[in-house]
């Protein structure tokens, strides 16, 4: 009969370490460590300069820390205080308006009538506070920056849309029984996997006045050569141009984007239609067959199916690449940068491009202004912050999660 | 019903194709051939490459002159010789032939000594169809390098005939007289290639990119693993950490960043006496990238998955956890791990604010950087820019290819959160 050997027991087993209670300090030990490399990046390069950021903010620094200013870049941007407390409290107040509302149930007949009472004084006050703030929020803050967020407000009206509609159409195409679904998919994803900064540049080709795609092919379809759009270089807004075109005149102010942010938005949506199908394929993988089968022994159409169950299904994706989309197009640099250096400044034609994260670079790199530009880099984020509470609370009702 | 969704399909890829299909196009034209917009270069098509003669080894004297002007002038002793030219390609007859040119004609050959060691090396070469003017219709080659002058206009040299000096002594070349098609065919890429010294830009990006990679990995397999499979003090607290930096708009970190690395610098300077240890380095241009909070997400959740059981039994064989996470998890995640280093990969190279600020050299500037600045550079010849563009994407492109089914279904989900 052999002998059975006794395991002998590992020094990290023993002592300090031994039975249970040992191993526990052991994992927490091991835990730590292998956090620690990444713990370490994120805390140096991204969570303490959170704080550092704030701390330039509070300062007149430009390369070199300059005096304390406290909040003063902040009310540079954002206008006098008082603005700044009417347009929040305003904004606010319309905020917890809505919140009451919606706490508001069927059951509660007797305080009803103070709920919604107390709902309608709310929104009367956030409105007139808004009213009496904002305009001089506009007059004394920084007109900059509020043309900035303007245009990226365009910017993202223009991109996001479209992208939601023309994917989803695609990725419905792509889910039906399509031949070749893999070349169609490996066609569709080139935009998104190029380089953005050939591709951007491809594009800035592309839009050439005298010597681009664009204007060869609108050559061929008929249009006279003093009527070719200067796309890149033009600083009007498309409202007027077309109003040109139509033939009646339509002012500054109602013109819309600029005919160069158009061409960027047009560079947006074919880099991300594609990506987004692929995302929207993965959605509709999920709706589960049955419904569609149920659906159609019951007699619904085509597009009752659609309605009824593809787009309530997916909207958890719908959601998600809205959102995605928006808070992109805050970021948006690289493409913009490349494609407005026509002009050779930050913001060409005329600052009409010049959307957020780009007025922040600009105040950063060419103005060296660090504490005015992280003052924008945190207002900004609290737009972003608002516009993310903003699209929840819109979904929350309407994204469905099965 | 059918023909409709295909033709919808078909134009859909019709549109996202064609700007690559321009920006191929663009790369192949010459200059006058965009500006006229020619649809399809004559780089692309047979016309160049066919008659071409052989090449031949010429024997050219060279005699002392100064009939030449502007800066070339400032060269001296100045030689000067003649190649003759019998034939040339059907382009630039075709061109010549616009010009009232007749064949056969001169081709003027000037020697300069830029060693300035006095000993009359010759190495750099002035070629020109019979002018003297000083610098608009001259090529300059050095010894050894194929070249050709701009026959009135076509095209820069291009069509040929080439010229590559062979040998050079005070009183006579050796030249060898035939035709470059790589270069008839690459024109363009060349130019960029050497114009925006594509070749120190790509070194650059690869390295970059790898280190990023292989240091995303590290940081996220490690940091994945402690979050999926164990048990420790404070794991609520560091996870709402990592996913607070996903919330957090680079805008933000982007300037204090710039500062730290700055500080960095300086320190390891004074500390170390090390000039630029992260300013224009590669520590810069990497370590504050080598983690981020989506891959640790991605492979958490795969981990997590991984069933308790094969833990167990690899408890009992008394595998640790790191033993376990090498020699168990990591090889069957192989997925996973493809979309993360595929995913970090294109980020890497994609990437342009930060390798913007942090550089002001060239020494370390990725090929985003390099690229935009060629586009400054470069302006008007948007052939050469795109050019630049095709070489910055084709390592991507090619990387996709190979790579497109676990690419896609990456990304595929990352969208499925709800």
């Amino acid at each position: 009969m052999a002998t059975v050997e006794q395991p002998v027991t590992p020094a990290f087993r023993r002592g300090l370490f031994a039975g249970r209670r040992g191993r526990r300090i052991r994992e927490t030990l091991q835990a730590y460590l292998f956090l620690l490399p990444g713990t370490l990046l994120l805390l140096v390069f991204n969570l303490l300069p959170v704080g550092y950021a704030f701390y330039i903010s509070m300062h007149k620094w430009r390369i070199q820390r300059g005096d304390f200013i406290g909040l003063e870049n902040y009310l540079r941007a954002l206008g006098e205080p008082m603005d700044v407390v009417w347009v929040v409290g305003g904004l606010g107040l319309l905020a917890g308006a809505w919140a009451v509302w919606h706490s508001i149930k069927p059951e509660t007949s007797g305080k009803g009538f103070l709920l919604h009472a107390a709902v309608a004084l709310m929104l009367i006050i956030g409105g007139l506070a808004l009213v009496v703030g904002f305009p001089d929020m506009l007059a004394n803050g920084d007109e900059n920056l509020f043309k900035s967020l303007l245009i990226t407000f365009f910017y993202s009206l223009g991109t996001v849309p479209l992208q939601i509609v023309l994917s989803f159409l695609l990725a419905n195409i792509l889910f039906q029984d399509i031949r070749g679904k893999t070349a169609w998919r490996i066609l569709y994803f080139l935009p998104y996997v190029t380089v953005t900064v050939a591709s951007a540049a491809v594009w800035t080709s592309i839009f050439e006045p005298r010597r681009g795609l664009a204007n060869l092919v609108l050559t061929v379809l008929g249009v006279a050569e003093e009527n070719l759009p200067q796309w890149l270089f033009e600083a009007t807004g498309i409202g007027t141009l077309i109003g040109q075109w139509l033939g009646f005149e339509v002012p500054a102010w109602a013109g819309g984007p600029s005919l160069a942010l158009v061409a960027v938005i047009i560079y947006n949506i074919w880099v991300y239609v594609g990506y987004n199908a692929v995302i929207y394929l993965a959605g509709l993988g999920n709706v589960p067959r049955e419904l569609y089968e149920a659906a159609r022994i019951d007699g619904a159409s085509r597009w009752e199916l659609l309605r009824h169950i593809t787009i309530p299904l997916v909207s958890p994706t719908t959601y998600f690449l809205t959102m995605m989309g928006v808070l992109g197009t805050f970021k948006a640099f690289n493409h913009i940068y490349v494609m407005t250096k026509v002009g050779r400044t930050l913001g060409f034609p005329q600052g009409t491009t010049m959307t957020s994260s780009i007025l922040i670079f600009k105040h950063f790199w060419e103005r060296n202004q660090f504490g005015y530009a992280s003052a924008l880099a945190f207002v900004l984020t609290g737009v972003m912050l608002s516009l993310t509470w903003i699209q929840s609370r819109v979904a929350e009702g309407r994204v469905f999660y099965g | 019903m059918q023909g409709l969704l295909y033709l919808t399909l078909i134009l859909g890829a019709v549109v996202a194709v064609v700007p690559f299909a321009w920006m191929l196009l663009t790369a192949s034209k010459t200059y006058g051939e965009h500006s006229q917009k020619v649809f399809w270069p004559a780089g692309l098509t047979v016309r160049p490459y066919t008659n071409l003669s052989p090449a031949q080894e010429i024997v050219v004297d060279m005699h002392p002159t100064d009939a030449w002007h502007g800066s070339i002038a400032s060269f001296s002793p100045l030689v000067e010789g003649v190649i003759p030219v019998n034939e040339v390609s059907r382009l630039v007859a075709e061109n010549l032939d616009k010009k009232g040119i007749a064949i056969p004609f001169n081709v003027l050959i000037l020697a300069m000594d830029t060693t300035d060691d006095g000993m009359r090396n010759y190495d750099r070469f002035v070629l020109t169809v019979d002018s003297r003017l000083a610098e608009q219709f001259t090529t300059r080659i050095k010894l050894g390098q194929w070249g050709g002058p701009d026959y009135e206009g076509a095209a820069r040299g291009r069509w040929g005939p080439h010229f590559k000096v062979i040998e050079a002594s005070p009183d006579q070349l050796v030249v060898k007289r035939g035709w470059n098609v790589g270069h008839m065919f690459f024109g363009n890429y060349i130019t960029a290639w050497e114009q925006a010294n594509f070749a120190l830009y790509t070194r650059n990006s690869v390295i970059i990119t790898l280190l990023t990679i292989a240091g995303v990995v590290l940081t996220g397999t490690l940091a994945a693993y402690a979050f999926a499979r164990m048990e420790f003090p404070g794991k609520n607290l560091l996870f709402t950490a990592y996913l607070a930096t996903y919330m957090i708009p680079w805008t933000v970190v982007m300037i204090p960043d710039y500062l730290i690395i700055v500080a960095l610098n300086d320190f390891f300077k004074e500390t170390f006496g090390m000039t630029n240890a992260w300013y224009n380095n590669w520590t810069a241009l990497t370590i504050p990238f080598m983690v981020n909070a989506f891959t640790v997400f991605l492979l958490r959740q795969f981990f997590a998955q991984i069933p308790n059981e094969l833990f167990d039994a690899a408890l009992i064989d008394g595998c640790g956890h790191l033993r376990f996470l090498t020699q168990v998890v990591l090889p069957i995640s192989k997925a996973p791990l493809m979309t993360v280093i595929i995913l970090n990969g294109i980020w890497a190279w994609n990437s342009l604010q930060w390798p913007l600020i942090i550089t002001s050299t060239a020494d370390w500037r990725p090929i985003t950087v390099g690229l935009s600045g060629f586009i400054t550079e470069a302006s008007a010849e948007t052939q050469l820019i795109m050019a630049g563009s095709v070489i910055t994407t084709i390592p991507i492109l090619v990387l996709y290819f190979f790579t497109q089914k676990q690419f896609t279904e990456g990304i595929a989900k990352t969208g499925l959160k709800g």
